[in-house]
């Protein structure tokens, strides 16, 4: 129905992250990450390190002192978030782009991933075990595969898609498992490996719709920030759209229909906060 | 895609390899058909079922079941299966058959090959000494073009990403171009045939595991019973058969009775 080999090529053939950020995403994932070693990769990165210190200094950073340095405003931030800010600076500009096979207008897909990594950031305080570093970046890039998928889908393969959405009431992922032989969670993976970013990042993207089959806490949190992610955006457009997380999720994460219920207004609340800080509105 | 073209595709599946199609189903074909007809240099989907119909017996017939077929799998899939395998089927089956050193097993629907590399895999990380055993591995599958894909044990970068963590594909892979090639010396450990589950089987072993894992939800319960009873006369007592997730022998084959190990179900024959 596609050709494989070419979607691989053109996976391959996005532009690269900026290696500072690359960098960085290696030591945040590491176990023996450093706040200095951090800030230092950062001084190195001069339009980086204006915008670290603008969202440290901004009012939802939550804090009257202001920073000046790099290090201060690492320490206040936390390794995690500067990792996302520096991947939404590199990513950004890819996934603002419009996606038509997707229904995805200009800034979007940008929009659902900046809200993704804001449920991301608000996750630890509800589930009951340690969230990975990574996640955030996981929960940023879940859907970057779209951006090459979306080339390949011909109104003759979305026609078949939608026909298996109605017939068989397949999901998205199913459908694109079924007649296409790979998924966009697949080619996200694919994308994230090409950019050199750490292997739970990779599988975070690879099973945020099927995190049963990717065995690791950071599939279960990237697939939880992309519900929470629809969940936002519809309470922004006035939609309904009901939180629905697998009983196996829920019960791996630690969370209770309670905490579930009590993430979403505060992941809504700071994702209008941070969103001007990503230029996501 | 009309009534009649479905019903007839339907029909032929259904008759060379006993794969179901349910009404609705069209969307599945179409796809699935039109890609082998631009293959085949036919401008339509309407020319390639002519040409079938005209010919039924041409080559294009094993091309068209070969394309409604199912190539779904990945390398550990399901995990615990494997899990399974490595912590109770294997010590057992190998304190059992000590004595004559001497294991077969026996992979039905073995696709591309990831069921069986995966089991060869998990051999010589935690039974290496098995490998010096009298142990045959046989993979079979329908469709001589997955089987041709299997034996070169090349993967792309997406088949490698599914299931297989990145030790075993540093250690047991070696990359060429774009694609990497399962370790020869164990490849050369399978023997890959051709096997229609529904036709006549040809002379396999006696077995001690049959891998027969997500292949039985495409068929109806008749072709199931035959596929099970085939399979349970191939079974040393004690002998293994391993199914997909969502398959049971329960109420289709009452000779079996379910052994759970952890959160694996595993079947043998019922001693008398």
């Amino acid at each position: 129905m596609i050709d494989l080999e070419r979607l691989i090529e053109q996976a391959n053939e996005l532009a690269p992250l900026p290696a500072s950020t690359v960098r960085l995403a290696e030591l945040v994932g590491s176990p023996d990450c450093h706040l200095e070693d951090v800030a230092e990769l950062i001084a190195f990165d001069q339009a980086l390190t204006v915008k670290l210190l603008r969202a440290a200094n901004s009012a939802a950073s939550g804090s009257a002192v202001p920073v000046s340095t790099v290090q201060e405003a690492v320490t206040r931030m936390g390794t995690a978030q500067v990792l996302a800010l520096a991947v939404a600076s590199g990513a950004r500009p890819l996934l603002q782009a419009r996606v038509p096979a997707y229904g995805l207008n200009e800034g979007a897909l940008w929009r659902h991933s900046v809200a993704a990594a804001v449920a991301a950031e608000t996750a630890p305080a509800f589930c009951q075990l340690d969230v990975p570093p990574e996640t955030f970046t996981a929960a940023l890039l879940h859907d970057v595969g779209k951006l090459v998928m979306g080339r390949f889908l011909s109104p003759e393969i979305l026609g078949f898609i939608q026909r298996a959405h109605e017939v068989d009431h397949l999901g998205q992922l199913e459908a694109e498992s079924l007649l296409l032989n790979v998924h966009h969670g697949e080619l996200g993976g694919l994308i994230a490996q090409h950019w050199n970013l750490p292997p739970r990042v990779v599988l975070g993207i690879t099973y945020h719709h099927n995190p049963d089959q990717g065995l690791d806490v950071i599939c279960d949190l990237t697939y939880l920030t992309n519900q929470v992610a629809k969940r936002i955006e519809a309470g922004l457009d006035g939609r309904k759209f009901d939180l629905v997380i697998s009983p196996e999720v829920t019960e791996r994460l630690g969370l209770t229909p309670k905490t579930l219920n009590n993430l979403c207004p505060i992941a809504a609340s700071r994702y209008t906060q941070v969103s001007r800080r990503y230029n996501a509105v | 895609m009309n009534t009649v073209d479905f019903d007839y595709i339907r029909n032929f599946v259904r008759d060379q390899a006993a794969i179901v199609l349910e009404p609705g189903k069209e969307y599945l074909v179409e796809s699935r058909l039109q890609t082998l007809a631009r293959e085949e240099n036919l401008n339509s989907l309407d020319a390639l079922i002519g040409k079938l119909r005209a010919d039924p017996k041409n080559g294009l017939h094993r091309k068209v079941v070969d394309a409604m077929t199912t190539n779904e799998t990945s390398f550990f899939r399901d995990f615990h299966p494997f899990e399974a395998l490595r912590k109770s089927l294997l010590p057992e089956l190998m304190a059992r058959r000590a004595q004559e050193r001497q294991l077969h097993f026996w992979c039905g629907a073995a696709s591309t090959g990831q069921e069986p590399y995966s089991v060869l895999m998990l051999l010589a990380e935690h039974f290496p000494e098995l490998l010096q055993w009298d142990f045959k591995f046989i993979a079979t599958d329908l469709c001589g073009k997955v089987l041709a894909r299997a034996r070169s044990g090349r993967f792309n970068q997406l088949e490698v990403n599914r299931g297989l963590p990145a030790p075993l594909l540093v250690k047991y892979f070696v990359r060429q171009g774009a694609e990497w090639e399962f370790r020869e010396d164990l490849r050369r450990r399978v023997e890959f045939r051709e096997l229609n589950l529904v036709k006549d089987w040809p002379c396999l072993p006696l077995l001690d595991i049959v891998f027969l894992r997500n292949v039985m939800i495409y068929f109806d319960v008749e072709t199931k019973k035959a596929i099970l009873a085939n399979a349970r006369r191939l079974l040393r007592p004690g002998g293994y058969l391993l199914l997909g997730g969502a398959e049971t022998t329960f109420n289709v084959d009452d000779a079996f009775e379910r052994v759970t190990f952890d959160k694996t179900s595993c079947y043998r024959v019922k001693q008398a």
